[in-house]
Parts: C-alpha cells; structure tokens; sequence
C-alpha cells in the first residue's frame, strides 16, 4: 500500500536499464539476420541447416526486440515466448555443436553458446527473463490487484 | 583500408564507450557532451566507410557484400543508439550509447579483418 504506485502494474520493458537491453537485442538482431542473409545468399548449399538456424535466430532476436522496446498488449506475451525460445535454442545448439560439429559445419550465432560472440548469447536471454520478470505484473495475470504489496524482485 | 584512421575510429569507439560508461556508473544522465562526442565518432566513422567503400571498389575482397554490410553497420548503428538513448532520458543514455558504440567497433574491426585478408 505504500508502495509507489508503479510497483502494483506492469512496467514498460524499455524503460531505464531496459533500454541498455532492448539496445542489445537490436545489436543481435541486426547482426544475426545480416548474416544470415549474406550466408543464404552467397553459399547456402555449403551448410543449409546452419544458415536457416542462422536466419532463425535472428528472426527470434527481432522478435524479443520489437516485444520488449513496445508496451502494446502483445508486447511482453512476444518478448517472454523470444527470449524463451532464444535460451532453448542456445542450449540446444551450444550442447549439439559442443559433442558434434559435423551438423554444424559454419557457424551460427548460437554455436558452442555463442562463443564466437563472447558468450553473449547465453547471458542475454536469462538477463531477459530476469528483466521481464522483474518487471512483471506483481501479481497473478487478470488479478485486480487484491493480492496485496509484493515485493518487486 | 587505411591503418591510421581505422585505429582512429576504433579508439575513438573505445573512448566514447568508456564515456557512456562513465555518465551511467555515475547516476549522470547524458547531456550535450554525449551528444557531441558521440556525433563526432559518427563523422570519423563516415569519413572511413566514405574511403573504404571507394576503395573496396578497385581490390577483390574475400567477402565483398559482408564488407560492405559491415561498412554501412558502423556507420548506422550509432545515430540510431543516439536517438534511442536520448528519448528516454535516464542515467542508462550513456550505456545504451556505450553499447552502440562497442557494437560500432566490433564492426570495424570485422572490416580490418577482412581487408588484411584481402589485401
């Protein structure tokens, strides 16, 4: 109750250190997707899989930047289900190229977790699933705020 | 490219970096000098990307097209990190720009890198 009134609702994520990520995530994206796109287009019959993985990532960190730089109703359902889906792929991929590199003959972005982008990608999605629940509705989603002062975390 | 004006830039990406950096550890948030630190960078960076790309025409790279998408991220990414950072003021501006700016020299010296090769 004496709380700030901004504590009881949802933040936007973009705001503050938010934008430090959103900054991040638009750096990912435009590098992941460039990328992809010169691999696709210059040699794609070299390594199919790792360039559509290429391509896929980096429509996911478009999507994670878009869901957490905007504040409409889809925005954070977009965010959480990017940045979700960003932390499954790295762990994914990172585990695969680690025990095999056959499948994966180029890089891609999230290859050995990202190590040839200084870990980045690792880091990033849980610092996103951090951020988002942090600045998360309090309480339960639909809630009319009858749960009481919660602690932000 | 040109070894003295690539150094250039990337020590410029640096300082500016460290700059950002310092205006948010501080609680500061990025005023004019920012801004025009930051500008600066920026003209250096097109002066580069201006050469580069006049040359990058006359060699044989390589990775022809990933120099030049490289050439025109160094020199984008940092008016946008701008805008971005001061629509929203907040002692995070200078480390929003402290992250276009190390994006920005990463891209140079993913240029360097291709040109050695070529050259």
């Amino acid at each position: 109750m004496r709380e700030p009134r901004d504590h009881r609702e949802a933040r936007p994520t973009s705001t503050g250190a938010g934008r430090v990520l959103v900054a991040v995530y638009g750096i990912f994206a435009l590098s992941a997707t460039a990328r992809a796109g010169v691999q696709i287009a210059t040699k794609f019959s070299l390594a199919p899989l790792a360039y559509l993985l290429s391509a896929l990532a980096g429509v996911v960190y478009i999507l994670a930047t878009v869901g957490l730089a905007s504040t409409r109703p889809w925005s954070r359902p977009l965010a959480w289900t990017a940045v979700a889906f960003e932390l499954a792929g790295v762990l994914v991929v990172g585990t695969l190229t680690v025990l095999d590199t056959g499948d994966f003959p180029d890089d891609t972005v999230w290859s050995v977790y990202g190590r040839g982008y200084g870990f980045i990608p690792l880091v990033l999605p849980l610092v996103g699933l951090w951020w988002l629940r942090r600045t998360g509705r309090t309480g339960s989603t639909g809630g009319t705020g009858g749960a009481g002062p919660h602690p932000a975390r | 490219m040109i070894g003295t004006l690539a150094l250039a830039t990337i020590v410029a990406c640096g300082v500016l970096a460290a700059f950002g950096l310092s205006l948010t550890a501080a609680g500061r948030v990025p005023g004019r000098e920012l801004r025009i630190a930051a500008w600066a960078v920026v003209a250096l960076l097109a002066v580069q990307a201006a050469i580069a790309a006049v040359r990058a025409f006359g060699v044989t790279l390589p990775e022809q097209s990933t120099f030049l998408i490289y050439l025109v991220v160094s020199v984008c990414v940092l008016p946008i990190a701008v805008q971005f950072a001061f629509a929203d003021p907040s002692r995070w501006g200078g480390a929003v720009i402290a992250v276009g700016a190390v994006a920005t020299l990463v891209a140079v010296l993913r240029m360097q890198g291709l040109w050695a090769a070529g050259a």
